[in-house]
Formats: structure tokens, sequence, C-alpha cells
């Protein structure tokens, strides 16, 4: 049992959207662009050329924070949604009834229908595929060419995800909305 | 053995004895061949055949028939489910007037609101069956693992078990047994309030939509229950009476009159501070929704139609111009619908995911939506089963009150 959390250091990101290949590859996404577990988002520079504010432009790197207090969770009729035991958060798809609630409610826009078993899915971590198999190493993770992604237990005061988050500043996305996500961003 | 059989008995022999007339197809072509009438009858018949026809797109494309999308989830067959249960909750409320609150000038309408609350929420489920993508595995898992921190798992078995007291209260009011029928109709109108708050209470839970999260709309739709219901009320007699009422009827109307202007002017006291706070202060994710409301149509049409034209012209007659307040309530009821629509829709307008995530887009501003037709027919296919299963309770039982 372990307590996952992810730590990105966004600002490495160069958004070659490799992460998003090895997810879709990895977990078997099926095509289209909205289909997706995770995603580069960007901004387009403010201001006018030669003064472009590069600043605005920031690539920023994500998907399902895994929330402590997952909106998504509460708001499932059926309970379809739910926690594994190393804190992930799980979408039971044989209890899913694709009402959409958790669509609805997740703040991070995390979730989508899967057209296989026309049920919500949303990341899991790489539980079923890389976790499943002994790996601690997420595809988005293992892939990234800048090494935004660091995976690991939270519990575990040795572990990378600790040493970072114990020696770098960091900020959560929408953390005013108390869903305490379990992706931190280094600044 | 003995028992059981002599308990069964006892069921059959009350069932039988439900006054229930005897009728056949012929029984249902019998109606008087006026214009309005076979128009009516008509647009029944295409609104049935529309609805088989949005059904058979939806089973073989699924939610691909739907315009609805991973930003916009929920999409018009929401909004008319909306429809339905709050139609529903309004006509037990009025019908509660009479037989369970014991006004009596209220009691003409209570069978016949019943019947109606009845008739508008199996619709509703009808048309949320299609919605839902697995509405089996729902009845299941709801009482297997039941999540109780969900609205949506309150709201859906408070339903289940209304549809199930206004049933018996129905059957009790069939039987004229008033005092079982108090009983029932108080318990129903309870579960009924408690399912309707919860309604609200999916779109004022959502933490994460600035704009429908809080207490306002769990109160807002039994304040618009009662409202829809008024308006039903009045369209239910206006066809009853074909707008010649009687005068223990006009006692009622004009009651009923006065009631829905009150309830009109609370309506627009709430929208008008909720909109004033949502737009003071300019909070992000909130004002700026506001305002986007403030400037779309169909925001208006809920005004116009739903408030300003119907209490107009209530209080422009004293609430005695019953054949005015008839076609009003019409007006009132597309006005409704609007409402409904908006409520959905606006919940989804401001997306949740402001970054561009692909390249040659901008990022987003607004989410649009505008239901396919496969929406469109199984909705009014909502409303066609609506005329079709009503038009049959006013053959099969007599839903005017005797005196």
């Amino acid at each position: 049992m372990a307590n996952y959390v992810m730590v990105l250091d966004y600002k490495n990101c160069i958004n070659c959207k490799a992460c998003e290949i090895a997810c879709k590859e990895e977990n078997g996404v099926l095509l289209g662009a909205d289909k997706h577990r995770i995603w580069v988002g960007s901004n387009n520079p403010k201001g006018e050329w030669p003064k472009l504010d590069i600043a605005s432009a920031a690539f920023l790197p994500s998907q399902c924070q895994q929330c402590e207090n997952a909106p998504c969770q509460d708001v499932c009729p059926t309970n379809a949604t739910y926690y594994d035991e190393n804190g992930v958060v799980q979408v039971d798809s044989d209890k899913c009834i694709l009402c959409s609630y958790c669509m609805v409610a997740c703040p991070y826009d995390a979730r989508y229908v899967d057209d296989r078993t026309v049920t919500v899915d949303k990341c899991t971590f790489c539980s079923d595929t890389r976790l499943a198999r002994g790996e601690v190493t997420t595809a988005c993770q293992n892939t990234c060419p800048t090494k935004v992604r660091t995976f690991g237990d939270i519990d575990d005061p040795d572990s990378e995800v600790s040493e970072l988050l114990r020696t770098r500043e960091h900020f959560s996305l929408k953390s005013n909305l108390g869903t305490k996500p379990k992706l931190f961003y280094l600044t | 053995m003995e028992t059981v059989a002599k308990k069964s008995s006892t069921i059959k022999e009350f069932i039988r004895s439900i006054p229930i007339n005897k009728i056949g197809v012929k029984d249902l072509l019998n109606f008087e061949k006026s214009p309005l009438n076979l128009f009516l009858a008509a647009l029944t018949l295409v609104f049935l055949g529309l609805f088989v026809v949005g059904v058979l797109f939806y089973l073989l494309h699924g939610h691909h028939a739907y315009n609805v999308t991973r930003e916009h989830p929920w999409g018009l067959l929401i909004a008319v489910y909306i429809f339905f249960v709050v139609s529903s909750t309004g006509l037990c409320i009025v019908g509660s007037l009479g037989d369970v609150f014991g006004f009596k000038d209220y009691m003409a309408i209570s069978k016949r609101a019943i019947f109606g609350s009845i008739v508008t929420i199996v619709a509703g489920f009808v048309v949320i069956a299609f919605e839902i993508g697995h509405p089996i595995t729902m009845m299941i898992y709801n009482v297997l693992t039941p999540g109780l921190t969900s609205a949506i798992w309150w709201m859906g078995t408070l339903y289940g078990l209304y549809l199930t007291f206004m049933i018996i209260e129905f059957v009790f009011l069939l039987k004229n047994d008033m005092k079982s029928a108090k009983t029932f109709g108080l318990i129903g109108l309870l579960v009924g309030l408690a399912a309707h708050s919860n309604l609200g209470g999916v779109f004022g839970f959502l933490n994460a939509r600035t704009i429908s999260n809080g207490v306002f709309y769990p109160t807002y739709f039994i304040l618009t229950a009662f409202i829809t219901g008024v308006f039903i009320a009045y369209i239910m007699m206006g066809f009853r009476y074909k707008l010649s009422f009687p005068k223990e009827i006009q006692t009622m109307l004009g009651g009923l009159a006065k009631i829905q202007a009150l309830l009109i002017s609370i309506l627009i006291f709430f929208v008008t501070w909720k909109f004033l706070t949502d737009v003071y202060g300019g909070m992000p994710n909130r004002a700026e929704v506001a305002e986007h409301i403030l400037g779309s149509w169909t925001f208006w049409a809920e005004v116009i139609l739903a408030m300003l034209i119907p209490l107009t012209i209530i209080l422009a007659s004293k609430a005695s111009a019953y054949k005015a307040i008839f076609f009003a309530s019409l007006s009132g009821m597309v006005g409704i619908f609007f409402m409904r629509y908006n409520l959905v829709h606006d919940t989804q307008l401001k997306p949740l995911q402001e970054m561009k995530i692909r390249e040659y887009q901008l990022p987003p501003e607004w989410i649009h939506y505008f239901p396919s037709a496969t929406e469109i027919m199984i909705s009014l296919g909502g409303l066609g089963l609506c005329l079709a299963l009503y038009y049959v309770g006013t053959k099969l039982f007599s839903l005017d009150t005797e005196h």
C-alpha cells in the first residue's frame, strides 16, 4: 500500500506532447482529440512582437489530480468512483451508469467517456498497466524528455517525491475548492 | 398458507374495487372532433412517432446521437427531465391544497392534479432512461452500493418513493377514501419536496461551478415547482371546461391566480438578487458567467414568458381574467421550459479547462451547445407521452371531484 502522488516541474515542459502519446499507447486510450486522460495546456503569448510576454505562454501539463477529497467520488450515485488501496481515484466500469455527474463535478475536466465500455474513464496513474506489472513509474513520466514528472509514494520519507516536496516550493491547482489534489507543481 | 391466500384475495378485492372505466380503442377515438382536438390528437401522434425515431437513433448510436461533449456532458434531455419532474412536484403541491391541507376550494382539482403528477413523472423517467447510459445498472447498484453523498442518488431514490406514494394517494382518491388519501398525500408531498430540493442540490453541490453552487437552486426549485403546478392546473382546467368555467371552478382559479401572482413576484425578487450577487464584485468564474447569461435570448425568453406575461395579466385583471390567464399559463410553460434549459446549460457555460490543449485553436472561452435532432425528438416524445397518458387517464378514471 502506498500513497501515490505526482510532482511536476512544469517549467521544464516543452509541449512535445510525448506524455499524451505514451499515455494513449500504454493505457489503450482510444484515438480522438477529446479522448484523453492527460494533456498539456498552453496559452498564446500575450503582447506584440518583439515585446512578447514569454512568461504568459508557459506550458502546464495536467491530468486527474487524484484528489484526496474528490468531488467526482462524492457525487457518484453508485459508488462506481472509489479510492483504491493506493489512494488513487478509480472508476469501476461495471457500476458506472454514465449519468455524467462526475464529469460535471470534476473541477479539472479530467474525465471523458470511453466508447468501448460506454462508461467514464480517467487517469489511474497507470494502475491497470505499469503498476499492475510491478513497475513504479507512469507512462507519462517515463517518456518525458525533460523529466517534468516525478511519481512516487508520499508516505515514504525517502522517496524522490517526498524529497522534492520538502525542498522545493510548490502549489496545487484550484486548491481553494478543498479538493486536496495529489498533483504538485514546483515553482 | 391459508393466511397468504386470504391476504392475496384481499389485495385482489382491493384492486377490483378501484373505480376504473372499462374502455376500448373505440372509446379512445370517441372525442369531439373539433379542429383544436383533432390538431392536438395529430400533434400527440406526431410526437410519439418522433419519440420512436429518436429512440431508434439512440439505440443505434448511443450518446453519439446527442450533441453532448466532454465539456458539456448534460444536454437537452436532462433539462426535459427536470421540466417534467418539476411539473410533477408542482402538480403534487397544487393537488395537496385540497386533499391534504383541506382547502375546500381546491378540492376540484385534487384528483386531476395528482393524476397529472403521476403522468408527468412517468414521462420524466422515460426521458431520463435514454440519457442515463446504463439505466438497468443504475437500478441494481443504486441498491447494492448506494452513493449516499450523491444528490443524484437521493433525488432518484426519493422520486421513486414519491411516485409510489402518488399512485397510492390517487387510488384512495378514486375510491373516495379521503382519510387515507390525505395520509399518503402528505407523505408523498414531503418525499416529493425532499426529492425536488435534492434535484436542486445536484446543481447546488457543484463547488467547481460557482454560478450554480450554493443554496439557491434547492430552494428555487420548490418555488418554481409550485409556479409550474399552477400553470398546468390552469391548462388542465381550461381544456376540461373549454374555457367556460362554472362558478366553483372560477373561485378556485381566482384563488390560484392570486397565489401565482405572489409566487411569481417572489421568483422575480429571488432571481434579481441572484444576479445582483452574482455580478457584484466581479468574482471570477461567476460574474462573467452571469453577465453572459444576461446577454442570452433564452434567459429573456424565460423572464418574459414565465414571469412578466403571466404576472402582468394576473395583476391587470385582478386575478379574474381566467381565459387570459389560461393563455398566459401556456406562455408560462414555454418559459418554464427555457428556465430548465438555461439552468442546465448555464451551469456548464464556463469551461473548466481554460488553457489551449490542441494546436491550431484558441483557448476555449464559452462552451457552445445546441441539441441534436435525436435529443429534440426524444424530448418532444416525452411531451407526446405525457399528453397521451393524460388523455387515456381522462377516459379511464373519473377525474372530476363530485360535490
